[in-house]
């Protein structure tokens, strides 16, 4: 090393120790820690609306040393965020939501989470739905989240369309039109007669609550790839509900979804709980022509959410205190009349706050006993390491053939190729 | 393919007289020292946050990194570039992404090149025209493919709708997404729309620094505006066009953000549903964040890396001999 080459050296290393200064400071200035009068902050991570901002306000009332930080987003950004802080080792907050899609995921990197078992959550286990509890649980026993919702499954359909259509309309007789999928597509097929429309959104819509009622998934608690089962029951439905001409073949929660809402290009949708709050900010001029009716098929469960507590975070004794206020029954019960999400304790299933709950958007359907019936009916299904992009690999084979790209005979063969390929990737 | 060529020092140029001693350490600092301390920060910066994530991404590439298995942590050698090749999704995306970027590229410099000829006339209101073909440049990326996916909607979309006045798919419109060659088309659009303007005012620049006796020249020798463009201004303002060939090069095989927000479902990164127009960009993103393997993801971005890099220096060759440097 000559000696221009050493004075260039010091002279970069003055200035990185420069840099780092300054990063240093900003970062404790920045910080969400404990400062020195006690104040605790903690941050909150979730998607959409989950019915917090009252209750920020009650705890922190309460609790004076605690500020709640609420910091909604896009539920996919939320989640790869999270994983993106937990890979680098700091950053993530102190509470994050995580739901059904992505708890396997979670749950396989259990030493990124605070076992709640530690902390004494043991105590709960028996309030939540059995398999809502194992969900969030590792192969090891660590306990990662303390379940907030769940999906349930109900059919949502449009009465002021049922009616153009000479179909009955209240929701005894319509869930009386469609004790099974094939006679839910059979009726399918008279609305479309009668009025030239589709009658559902898409055929991934109905997979995938076909598919929540079958009792294995797409993998067995072995983690093997399961298609012959479940899937293929559920493809099934799909595949005859294209052919039968009655699907309006738009991709869910994409803008020509929502687009279809508005210009009634289909009349029967099937909605877990939380998919009420979508109808209503999607088309809220529908006020009063929605109505809810029992699903084909029996109970099921597509969605629902977590609480868990990273690691990481500096004040993981004060979020748990927070947790577990937020599943205690009153707040359960705010957060379901707030915004509809099911609580996931069947004991609050009795409530009569539950039970008594009528929507007004939906001609007062009986929300709580709706769904309440089928969370609690359901049989658990065991959801894999793989199970997210294996479901994406076979709702792209549905969507090819609604494309025109694949012939319905073909399509089996393709999603067990694809659902192969997704699970070894 | 630098764009300054440095020349050596003519010799014999005169030295600065030395200063008196008592103030030769701060001259010696002056003029040995203080260049290096003011370009130091762009280095730090670039070891910081280019070098390193460069070096570092080389070293996961040659690991197992699977987020999903955090046991499975160790040296995987060369195993996931040898897996990359036989890896038909790479291949597909490899395709997809060359097939973008030559539906985009080649229009798009072309465009701006004429745009920038007209631009560089006598006009009313230049200013208003010069600013007007950057604002797609300026707008962000997000937003515009948000309306441009709009626009190629199948249902409903203005696209559509334009085709069917001249009475093409009134009975059966294109779904945009469902084919490869629509999907392209609708990508390379969205890509062109925003970089025609900034090209063209880089090209439009570099025209302003022509004399205007050689044209004058031409036209007395009887060459037409044509003739003018393509025997006169091209080859005057090569250097830049070599600068835009390589840096489209460089952007249109990173293509991540227009197919990503394309896609009929975003979040998984697949690029339609049979990867019409997943570009590798979009499948390094998918492997790594949801397949959640990260070795694996970095080998591809370096291939990637290489890549780029050997586009871009036959791109640059090809532009060099096609303005007539030899």
């Amino acid at each position: 090393m000559g000696r221009s080459a050493r004075r260039v050296a010091a002279v970069g290393l003055v200035a990185a120790l420069a840099l780092a200064g300054c990063s240093g400071q900003s970062l404790e200035n920045g910080g969400d820690d404990a400062s020195g009068d006690g104040q605790v902050s903690l941050k909150i991570n979730f998607w959409g609306d989950m019915g917090l901002d009252k209750l920020k306000a009650k705890y922190e009332a309460e609790h004076t040393n605690v500020k709640i930080v609420l910091n909604s987003g896009e539920y996919n950004a939320q989640h790869e965020d999270l994983q993106k802080k937990l890979v680098a080792g700091s950053g993530a907050p102190d509470i994050s939501a995580v739901d059904e899609g992505f708890i396997v995921q979670f749950r396989s990197q259990a030493d990124q989470f605070v076992n709640l078992l530690d902390k004494g959550a043991s105590s709960y286990e028996s309030k939540y739905l059995g398999w809502k509890w194992q969900a969030s649980q590792s192969a090891d026993g660590k306990q990662i989240g303390l379940g907030t919702d769940v999906g349930g499954l109900a059919m949502c359909y449009r009465t002021d369309l049922f009616k153009a259509a000479g179909l009955p309309t209240d929701r005894e007789s319509v869930s009386k039109l469609w004790p099974t999928w094939d006679a839910f597509i059979e009726t399918g097929k008279k609305y479309t007669k009668a009025t030239g429309k589709k009658f559902v959104d898409s055929g991934t819509n109905l997979f995938n609550p076909v598919l929540a009622q079958q009792p294995v998934g797409f993998y067995d608690p072995q983690e093997a790839l399961q298609m012959e089962g479940g899937p293929k029951v559920a493809f099934d439905v799909s595949m005859k509900a294209i052919e039968a001409g009655i699907s309006a073949n738009l991709a869910s929660f994409q803008p020509n979804w929502d687009q279809g809402f508005k210009k009634d290009q289909f009349a029967a949708l099937a909605c877990p709980a939380w998919m009420l709050g979508h109808i209503q900010d999607t088309a809220p001029d529908q006020k009063g022509k929605w109505d809810i009716a029992n699903i084909p098929g029996g109970g099921g469960n597509w969605g629902g959410s977590w609480w868990t507590i990273p690691k990481q975070g500096k004040n993981v004794d004060e979020a748990y205190k927070f947790v577990e206020w937020l599943i205690q029954p009153e707040q359960q019960i705010e957060v379901f009349k707030t915004v509809g999400n099911l609580p996931s304790q069947p004991a609050l299933y009795k409530d009569p706050a539950v039970l008594d709950y009528k929507k007004e958007f939906f001609t007062d359907a009986p929300t709580g006993q709706i769904f309440a019936a089928t969370a609690e009916n359901l049989k658990p299904q065991y959801l894999g390491k793989k199970n997210g992009p294996t479901r994406v690999a076979v709702e792209n084979v549905i969507t090819r053939v609604q494309q025109g790209g694949l012939a319905p005979a073909a399509a089996w063969a393709e999603a067990v190729k694809e659902a192969d390929k997704a699970s070894k990737a | 393919m630098s764009l300054t060529q440095t020349r050596p020092a003519p010799p014999g140029e005169p030295k600065h007289a030395p200063p008196p001693r008592s103030r030769y350490w701060w001259y010696r600092f002056d003029t040995k020292t203080v260049p290096y301390l003011l370009i130091a920060p762009f280095f730090l910066l670039f070891a910081v946050f280019g070098l390193f994530p460069i070096i570092f991404n080389a070293v996961v590439s040659l690991r197992n990194w699977r987020i999903d298995e955090p046991d499975n942590r160790g040296w995987a050698g060369g195993e996931n570039f040898s897996r990359l090749l036989t890896d038909d999704d790479f291949w597909n995306a490899l395709g997809n992404t060359f097939g973008i970027f030559v539906l985009s590229t080649i229009p798009q410099l072309l465009i701006a090149l004429i745009v920038a000829n007209l631009l560089n006339r006598k006009l009313r209101a230049t200013t208003w025209w010069r600013v007007g073909i950057l604002l797609p440049y300026v707008t962000p990326v997000a937003a515009s493919t948000l309306v441009f996916a709009m626009f190629f909607a199948r249902d409903y979309g203005l696209a559509n709708w334009f085709l069917s006045l001249v009475g093409f798919g009134e009975e059966d419109p294109i779904d945009w997404r469902a084919a490869k060659w629509s999907s392209w088309i609708a990508i390379a659009t969205m890509v062109n729309w925003k970089w025609i303007g900034y090209n063209a005012l880089l090209y439009l620049s570099a025209m302003q620094s022509i004399p205007k006796d050689v044209y004058e020249a031409a036209a007395v020798d009887g060459a037409g505006p044509w003739t003018q463009l393509w025997r006169i201004t091209v080859p005057m303002i090569q250097p830049v066009i070599l600068f835009t060939v390589v840096l489209s090069t460089i952007g249109g095989l990173q293509l991540f953000n227009e197919p990503m927000l394309f896609d009929e479902n975003p979040a998984s990164a697949s690029g339609g549903s049979d990867g019409q127009f997943q570009t590798i960009a979009q499948l390094i993103y998918k492997v790594g964040w949801k397949d959640l393997n990260l070795g694996y993801a970095a080998a591809m971005s370096w291939a990637l890396f290489l890549i780029i890099l050997i586009v871009a220096g036959v791109n640059a060759l090809a532009t060099r001999r096609l303005g007539g440097d030899k």
